[in-house]
C-alpha cells in the first residue's frame, strides 16, 4: 500500500485573527501582561512523515496537528505556559510562530499591485503575540544553554577521533520542499533591505536587527521570492524601524508563499535541527529528522533488537538509542571511516550527557561487517533499520543489482521470522521491488513512505518478515515461486 | 563491545558449522553507567542464548536461570550490568572451531573475513 505524502489542509480556516489598527508600532518588544496567549505554530518537517510528525505532537503536546497543502508542513495551537514543549520534538526541522495565515490569498493581477498590497500588509498584521512569543522562546533558548551545534564544521572530536569531522560541504543540505522535481516554479530568497537611515533608533532600546526569508512555489505568481522578500521586508522595517541583517539578525521573519496560501510567521529556531546527533558527517548522513521518522514507523518496542547494517555514520541507531532508548541497537558498515565516525558520534553524545550529569551509556554498539555475510545468529533480530545506496551518492545502479538481492536475503536471514520487521530507504525503487519478489515470500510490503532526500526522491518501506524460514542455500532467480518452510 | 551484542555473534568463517559462541579474550574493559530498566531486562533474556552469557560474564551468574527472575530486582540488575555496562575496548574474539581471531579496537569488533575465509 504506498502513500502519497500530498494531503488537503483539513482545518476549516484558521487564522482568522482581525487585524490590529495600526497604531504607532512600538520599536520595543514585548510589553506583555504575562497573560498566557494561544498561539499557531508552523513546523516544517521531511516531506512525506507529516503524520509522524502529527502523531509526535499528539503524543508530546497533546494536541491535534493540522497537515498544510504545502508537503512538508504542519500546524498546531499551543499556550504560551507549554512553549518549552516544541523543543522536545524530534521529527521537526524547523519551528516558526504564525503571525498571519491566508489560505486563498487573492493576488492582484499586476506584479506592481501584487507587490504594493504586500507591503501593505505588513504594516496590518497581527504582530503582538507572535513577537511575544518570539521574545520568551528567546528566553527559553538562553536557559537551555542554547549552542550551535551540530550543522558547524567547527565541532571538535571529543575522543580520540579517527577520521575526523568532515567540512560542512560534505553535508548534502538540501534545500527546501519546493525546490524538489515536481515541476512547481518554486525558488527561496532571503533578502535585506537596502536602507539609508541612521542605526540608531534614538529611544535607547536596544536595537532590533532581522532580515525576511521568502520560500515561494506556484506558476501563476508574477513576482518572484526575491521581489516578495524586498518589499515586504522594507515595509516591516518601516513599521518597526529595525534594522535589516542578512547574517546577524535577532528576529527573521518568514513569507512562505505556496500558490494561494500565504504564512506569516517569526522562526523559532536558528537553525535546522536536522543534524542535532552527528558531529561527525560523512558524505551521505541522514538528517536526525528523517531517521527518527523511520524510527516511529517500525515502533520499537521493549527489548527489541534493532540492527542496521549499513549504518554509514550511524545516524539511523543513534537517534533510535536516544529516543527508543528500551530497544538495543547494533550499527554495523563495512567500511573504516563508517565505523569510526559511528563511534564518533556516539562518544560525543555520551560526553553531552555526562556533561549535563546524566548517564551517558547509551543502549547502542557498533561492529565491523559484511553485510551479505552478517556474523549474527539466525533469527536473532527484531527489526532492521537501514538506509540503503542509492547508487547515485555512493555505489552504483549496476552494483545494486546484485547488492539488493543479497542483503535482502541475508536481513531475512537473521530477522526473526512472524514478528520481525524491517524499514529500509532507498531511492532505487524499481530494483528493491524486484528483489523483494524474487525473495521467495521472506519479506511483505506493509506500507510505503514517500519522502525526499538530497532532492531524490525516494521510498521508506516497511516490511513484514514472514513465517517462511529462510533459505539456507542461495535463492535462485530462476525459481521466484519455490518457496522454503512455509508454515 | 558489549556481552549483549557478543551474545549474538558468531564466526561465518567457510566450513565452519559451530562458530557460536565466539571466546572473548579482553586485554582492556570498561564499565559505562547505563540507565537500568527492569523490563528491558526481563524481556531480553529469553532472547539470550543464556549458557554463552554465562561463559563470557566469568561472573556469578547461575548456570540455569531462576524461577521468578522477572520479579527478582537484584538479579536484574546483575544481568543489566553485564549486559549493557561491560564493554571490551581492546582485544579480540576467537571462533571456537577454527580458532581465527577477530580483532577488537576501540570497542569495535572487526568480523570482515578475507577472502579465502568467505
Amino acid at each position: 500500500v504506498t502513500n502519497m505524502s500530498s494531503q488537503e489542509d483539513e482545518s476549516a480556516g484558521g487564522g482568522s485573527e482581525p487585524a490590529e489598527p495600526s497604531s504607532s508600532p512600538s520599536t520595543e518588544i514585548g510589553t506583555t501582561s504575562g497573560d498566557i496567549i494561544t498561539v499557531t505554530i508552523g513546523a516544517t518537517v521531511p516531506t512525506g512523515f507529516e503524520h509522524t510528525a502529527a502523531e509526535e505532537i499528539k503524543e508530546k503536546i497533546g494536541v491535534d496537528a493540522r497537515i498544510s497543502k504545502d508537503r512538508g508542513r504542519v500546524f498546531f495551537p499551543i499556550t504560551t505556559d507549554k512553549l518549552f514543549q516544541v523543543h522536545l520534538l524530534r521529527s521537526v526541522d524547523n519551528l516558526f510562530v504564525v503571525v498571519e495565515e491566508y489560505h486563498h490569498y487573492q493576488f492582484k493581477e499586476s506584479k506592481e499591485e501584487t507587490l504594493m498590497e504586500l507591503q501593505q500588509l505588513a504594516s496590518t498584521l497581527p504582530w503582538t503575540n507572535a513577537l511575544e512569543v518570539w521574545k520568551q522562546n528567546g528566553t527559553l533558548k538562553k536557559k537551555k544553554g542554547h549552542r550551535r551545534g551540530g550543522n558547524t564544521a567547527k565541532s571538535k572530536p571529543n575522543c580520540e577521533g579517527v577520521g575526523g569531522s568532515m567540512a560542512s560541504t560534505e553535508q548534502q543540505e538540501l534545500p527546501q520542499e519546493n525546490s524538489a522535481p515536481e515541476g512547481w516554479a518554486g525558488d527561496t530568497q532571503a533578502m535585506e533591505t537596502s536602507t539609508q537611515d541612521s542605526d540608531e533608533t534614538g529611544h535607547g532600546s536596544k536595537l532590533i536587527k532581522f532580515r525576511v526569508t521568502c520560500n515561494r512555489a506556484g506558476d501563476k505568481h508574477s513576482f518572484s521570492s526575491n521581489e516578495a522578500a524586498r518589499d515586504f521586508g522594507g515595509a516591516v522595517q518601516e513599521f518597526f524601524q529595525w534594522k535589516a541583517d542578512m547574517t546577524k539578525f535577532d528576529i527573521e521573519v518568514l513569507l512562505n508563499i505556496h500558490n494561494e496560501e500565504v504564512v506569516i510567521g517569526i522562526a523559532l529556531t536558528e537553525e535546522s535541527l536536522h543534524r542535532r546527533n552527528i558531529s561527525h558527517f560523512g558524505p551521505t548522513t541522514l538528517r536526525s529528522t528523517l531517521c527518527y521518522g523511520m524510527l516511529r514507523l517500525c515502533k520499537p518496542q521493549a527489548s527489541d533488537i534493532i540492527l542496521d547494517p549499513m549504518c554509514g555514520t550511524g545516524a539511523i541507531p543513534l537517534e533510535g538509542a536516544i529516543e527508543f532508548n528500551h530497544s538495543f541497537y547494533v550499527a554495523g558498515d563495512n567500511n573504516d571511516m563508517a565505523v569510526n565516525r559511528t563511534v564518533n558520534n556516539i562518544c560525543h553524545i555520551q560526553k553531552r550527557r555526562a556533561d549535563k550529569g546524566s548517564m551517558s551509556g547509551l543502549p547502542i554498539d557498533t561492529v565491523q561487517w559484511d553485510l551479505c555475510s552478517l556474523p549474527i545468529r539466525t533469527s536473532s533480530v527484531d527489526i532492521i533499520i537501514t538506509d540503503m545506496p542509492f547508487g547515485k551518492r555512493m555505489g552504483s545502479r549496476k552494483k545494486n543489482w546484485d547488492l539488493y538481492p543479497s542483503c535482502l536475503r541475508e536481513m531475512a536471514r537473521v530477522c526473526r521470522p512472524g514478528s520481525g520487521k524491517a524499514v529500509l530507504l532507498t531511492q532505487d525503487k524499481k530494483c528493491f521491488s524486484k528483489a523483494i519478489s524474487r525473495m521467495g515470500g521472506l519479506w511483505r510490503k506493509q506500507h510505503t513512505v514517500w519522502v525526499n532526500v538530497g532532492g531524490l526522491h525516494a521510498g521508506v518501506y516497511l516490511l513484514k518478515r514472514t513465517g517462511s524460514r529462510s533459505c539456507t542455500q542461495p535463492c535462485h532467480a530462476a525459481n521466484p515461486s519455490v518457496f522454503f518452510g512455509l508454515m | 563491545m558489549k556481552l549483549l551484542t557478543h551474545n549474538m555473534l558468531t564466526s561465518h568463517v567457510k566450513g565452519v558449522t559451530k562458530g557460536y559462541p565466539l571466546l572473548i579474550k579482553a586485554t582492556e574493559v570498561k564499565v559505562n553507567e547505563v540507565e537500568f530498566n527492569p523490563q528491558f531486562v526481563s524481556r531480553m533474556i529469553p532472547k539470550l542464548e543464556w549458557s554463552a552469557l554465562v561463559q563470557a560474564a566469568e561472573e556469578d551468574l547461575p548456570g540455569e536461570l531462576v524461577a521468578d527472575y522477572e520479579t527478582n530486582e537484584e538479579f536484574l540488575k546483575k544481568v543489566h550490568r553485564i549486559l549493557l555496562e561491560v564493554e571490551v575496548l581492546e582485544g579480540c574474539l576467537q571462533c571456537p572451531e577454527s580458532g581465527r581471531e577477530f580483532p577488537i579496537s576501540r570497542g569495535i569488533p572487526n568480523m570482515l573475513l578475507n577472502e579465502d575465509e568467505a
